[in-house]
């Protein structure tokens, strides 16, 4: 029942050119990060790892956005919705069905991405010899919180598709809610920092609290330094965040089933 | 068995450029199954409204809608309905085989049932060469058809059918008024909206008439025809005596023929006469306002 | 009913995990607080004109776990600094917005001070810098402190301080020539140098830094005067600190606000246990 409107979403995002044109750039950019590599003579490895994360990183942000923002807003602008949302299925089941096809789509471009990547780091490392042993496990870590994160990216598109009837809100809130989230915890520790340096007023540190607990920290999210640098993986750190995005995802997703189900359709 | 009881709808429309839009008020209707229901009235009157209320893509200011009884407002009030929207729009990505594939998983269709009936309905809405063609290139009749046949596909007790001729030519609109007699036959609702009156005289069984969000008359169609004679034409046979039809108006024809017109009022007057001269009839033929005069006399009143 | 329980339930479970979670967060190593960033040419690339963002970005990032150290030293917290990272950042910035005046001011604040022989890496540094911003004297000043104080090459420091004096205008740069490096002590050039620096902080944290490190070179500029007088008068130098005071050459000891303790070293030089650098005492 469900898995029906997933496979439908599968099919319009595998059908859509935009995302094949995406994955072609994608594929050719990793396939180049070897020849981008050898530009740096001293660390060929560590720059094959930084830019083969860095690619999967800004075209999963893309995928994610793109889509995310664009799927509710298509239906409902192509005057889809009036066929699809009165079939017998819920206003939840459809919103879901996207989240998850879009999800399980940034699932497997990741994995090809990874798969290709792992050749090109591979090989760059082969061209110079680096002091660091390559730590797949840390790359995977990597990889997999990356699309964790954007994963969450895309709940948070469809609350704002789920609210809004343009595209602008759905694309510029999702945007900006990635820049925020970003940065949101060294801000939040500039501010709180009960220091010398900074002096908040207080209003303004309740403020800053408030926004720091409720818009996503995204930067938790990366784990790039354990795999590009020496730096041990913390286990903690693995555990907290995969509990962090359960748990806000659930809630992103409960609140955009909420407001799309007193959604009307006229 | 009550198809569809619609108690107290109205829908306000509350928009930032035009204000409030009373759309609906205080709808009451009951329709029964079996029955063909013509929803009728001008553009903007309220039938899309009512119909997407009913449909659970907006929610009524007032009032509610029952479809066999199961609130519109749960999803499995749709599990019985075929629906037809006002100028359809399907996913242009799939083929037209596709949607209908995705249309009867949806209604948890059994594989070769579905596979048999997608062929069946595409047959029947003449479809079946542009099946397996992606629905971007469809015309506007075809996704029309289209619209059509996904609602016919898992075969409901109750169709809902937002203008269903429209943007169809006039074959298109035969094969719709045939398909709705068709479904009659087989015991099957329905409830269309159109603001054009012939084709509710083609087919329905009952007409409610709506105007400004407001239902002016619910009456059967064979009642409003009768009740719209206005009189009768005439034709007698006398032996040449007229003097007896003094105060009826006649028009003479060349075969000693005469063609009376009376209204209804004096219809028995008009017979008694006829009986008492001892002339043969040879045609009564009712005299009526069609629908259409029917309606444009509501719309126009106010 | 249901969905009311439900979601109370998420957000009872958001508030259990967000705890942790954020503390987790703020305990991070630097090297992870700071994270990653990749190479300065993909980042242009990919970013455009956002590149100057990026370089402001990681600037403001630098400067937080840089004033995080400093918060750190004055609440005796010990967490070992983490300069390759930083560095790295500050490099980074530099790499993409080549006018980035607050990178090159956060290097001359920070690394060339804490880290032991970055003052080449540093000038080379600035020299990069100074092909961009040819109208500015704080670059060649820099350079030529570092050439002076660092790495005692003061023909070039000379070099560097007229470049600044052309700039600016500012007859003080002049009066900085070749001889005037010979003749000065060190910590008397160090603490010309803060005082300068000192005023045109625009950041707290870096004028905090500035002004700790002046305080502890003027403490150690009075037991280096003490030192002096004991040795005019003595004829020897003096062994400890303590001698100084028992003598009644100095009356106390001076702090070190870098949390160290002064000490004569075997020359007569005065030096600290914490270096004179932040969270010193730890490496
Ligand atoms: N989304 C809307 N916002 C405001 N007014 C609307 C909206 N949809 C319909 N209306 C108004 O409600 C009235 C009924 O519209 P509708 O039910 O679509 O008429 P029709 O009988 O032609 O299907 C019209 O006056 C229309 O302008
Ligand atoms: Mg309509």
């Amino acid at each position: 029942m469900f898995t029906n409107l997933y496979q439908l979403n599968l099919k319009w995002i595998i059908r859509d050119r935009v995302l094949q044109a995406l994955v072609g750039v994608a594929l050719l950019l990793l396939v180049l990060v070897p020849a981008f590599s050898v530009l740096s003579m001293r660390q060929v490895q560590e720059l094959s790892i930084t830019l083969s994360l860095s690619f999967i990183s800004f075209v999963l942000a893309l995928l994610a956005i793109l889509l995310g923002a664009s799927s509710v807003w298509r239906d409902i602008e192509k005057r889809y919705t009036s066929a699809v949302l009165t079939l017998p299925y819920s206003r939840g089941s459809y919103l879901l069905g996207k989240f998850f096809a879009i999800a399980v789509c940034l699932v497997c471009s990741a994995a090809i991405f990874t798969l290709v990547a792992a050749v090109a780091i591979s090989f760059s490392s082969g061209l110079y010899q680096s002091s660091l042993p390559i730590r797949w496990l840390h790359i995977f870590t990597a990889v997999a919180f990356d699309v964790l994160k954007y994963v969450l990216l895309v709940a948070i598109a469809i609350l704002f598709s789920s609210i809004s009837t343009s595209f602008f809100l759905p694309i510029f809130g999702t945007i900006s809610l990635l820049l925020a989230g970003n940065a949101s915890q060294e801000v939040f520790e500039y501010l709180t920092k009960d220091s010398v340096g900074v002096k908040t007023a207080k209003p303004l540190l309740y403020a800053a609290k408030g926004i720091y607990y409720l818009i996503p920290n995204l930067g938790a999210f990366n784990f790039k330094v354990s795999a590009i640098y020496p730096v041990a993986l913390s286990s903690q750190g693995v555990i907290y965040t995969l509990l962090y995005f359960l748990v806000y995802t659930t809630i992103i997703l409960y609140l955009a089933v909420y407001f799309f189900s007193r959604r009307e359709f006229p | 068995m009550k198809a569809l009881e619609i108690t107290g709808l109205s829908k306000i429309y509350k928009t930032k450029k035009a204000g409030v839009v009373n759309a609906l008020s205080d709808l009451n209707l009951v329709i029964s199954s079996g029955e063909v229901f013509g929803f009728l009235g001008p553009n903007g009157a309220g039938k899309s409204t009512t119909i997407k209320a009913i449909m659970g893509l907006i929610k009524p200011s007032k009032g509610d809608a029952l479809i066999a009884g199961v609130p519109a407002s749960d999803p499995h009030s749709r599990l019985n309905i075929g629906y037809l929207p006002e100028n359809p729009s399907f996913y242009d990505f799939l083929t037209g085989r596709e949607y209908l594939y995705f249309i009867g998983t949806s209604f948890h269709m059994a594989d070769n049932l579905l596979k048999s009936r997608t062929n069946e309905v595409l047959d029947k809405m003449e479809l079946s060469l542009a099946a397996d063609r992606p629905i971007r290139g469809y015309s506007k009749g075809m996704v029309q058809r289209l619209g059509l046949a996904q609602a016919l596909l898992h075969d409901p007790e109750i169709y809902i059918l937002d203008e269903p001729m429209s943007g169809l030519d006039p074959l298109g609109r035969a094969l719709v008024k045939n398909l709705i007699k068709e479904l009659k036959a087989h015991g099957k609702t329905i409830f269309f909206s159109t603001h054009i009156t012939a084709d509710v005289e083609a087919v329905c069984d009952r007409v409610g008439i709506i105007v400004n969000g407001e239902l002016r008359a619910v009456d059967k169609v064979e009642s409003i025809l009768e009740k719209g004679i206005t009189g009768y034409n005439i034709h007698v046979r006398t032996g040449g005596d007229i003097s007896l039809f003094s105060g009826f108006d006649f028009t003479e024809r060349d075969s000693g023929i005469l063609e009376f017109y009376t209204s209804r009022a004096l219809f028995k007057q008009f017979m008694e006469i006829v009986v008492h001269a001892n002339c043969e009839v040879d045609l009564v033929e009712p005299v009526r306002k069609n629908i259409e005069s029917f309606f444009l006399e509501l719309v126009e009143k106010r | 009913m249901i969905r009311k329980v439900l979601f109370i339930a998420l957000l009872g479970s958001y508030v259990a995990v967000i705890v942790p979670f954020s503390s987790y967060l703020g305990n991070r190593s630097i090297v992870n607080k700071l994270g990653y960033m990749p190479e300065a040419e993909i980042v242009k690339f990919a970013l455009g004109d956002l590149r100057y963002l990026a370089s402001q970005w990681a600037v403001f990032k630098v400067m937080l776990y840089f004033g995080g150290m400093v918060d750190n030293d004055i609440n005796k917290l010990k967490l070992p600094p983490e300069y390759p990272g930083m560095s790295r950042m500050i490099s980074n910035a530099v790499r993409l917005d080549p006018y980035n005046m607050d990178a090159y001011y956060l290097a001359q604040a920070t690394f060339v001070w804490d880290v032991k022989d970055s003052a080449k890496e540093i000038n080379k540094l600035l020299i990069y810098g100074m092909r961009y911003r040819t109208w500015d004297y704080y670059l060649p000043f820099f350079a030529g402190f570092n050439s002076a104080y660092f790495l005692h090459d003061y023909n070039s420091a000379a070099e560097f301080m007229k470049k600044a004096a052309e700039l600016s205008g500012d007859p003080l740069f002049t009066t900085l020539s070749a001889r005037y490096f010979h003749e000065a002590g060190r910590t008397e050039l160090g603490i010309m140098f803060i005082d300068s620096m000192e005023h045109s902080a625009k950041d707290e944290k870096v004028r905090t830094s500035y002004h700790t490190r002046k305080e502890a070179l003027l403490n150690a500029q009075k037991i280096t005067d003490a030192v002096n007088r004991y040795r005019e008068k003595q004829n020897v130098d003096p062994n400890t600190i303590e001698e100084l005071i028992s003598k009644g050459f100095l009356n106390k000891v001076p702090v070190d606000p870098y949390g160290g303790k002064f000490y004569l070293s075997k020359n007569g030089r005065v030096e600290s246990t914490s270096k004179f650098a932040f969270g010193g005492q730890s490496r």
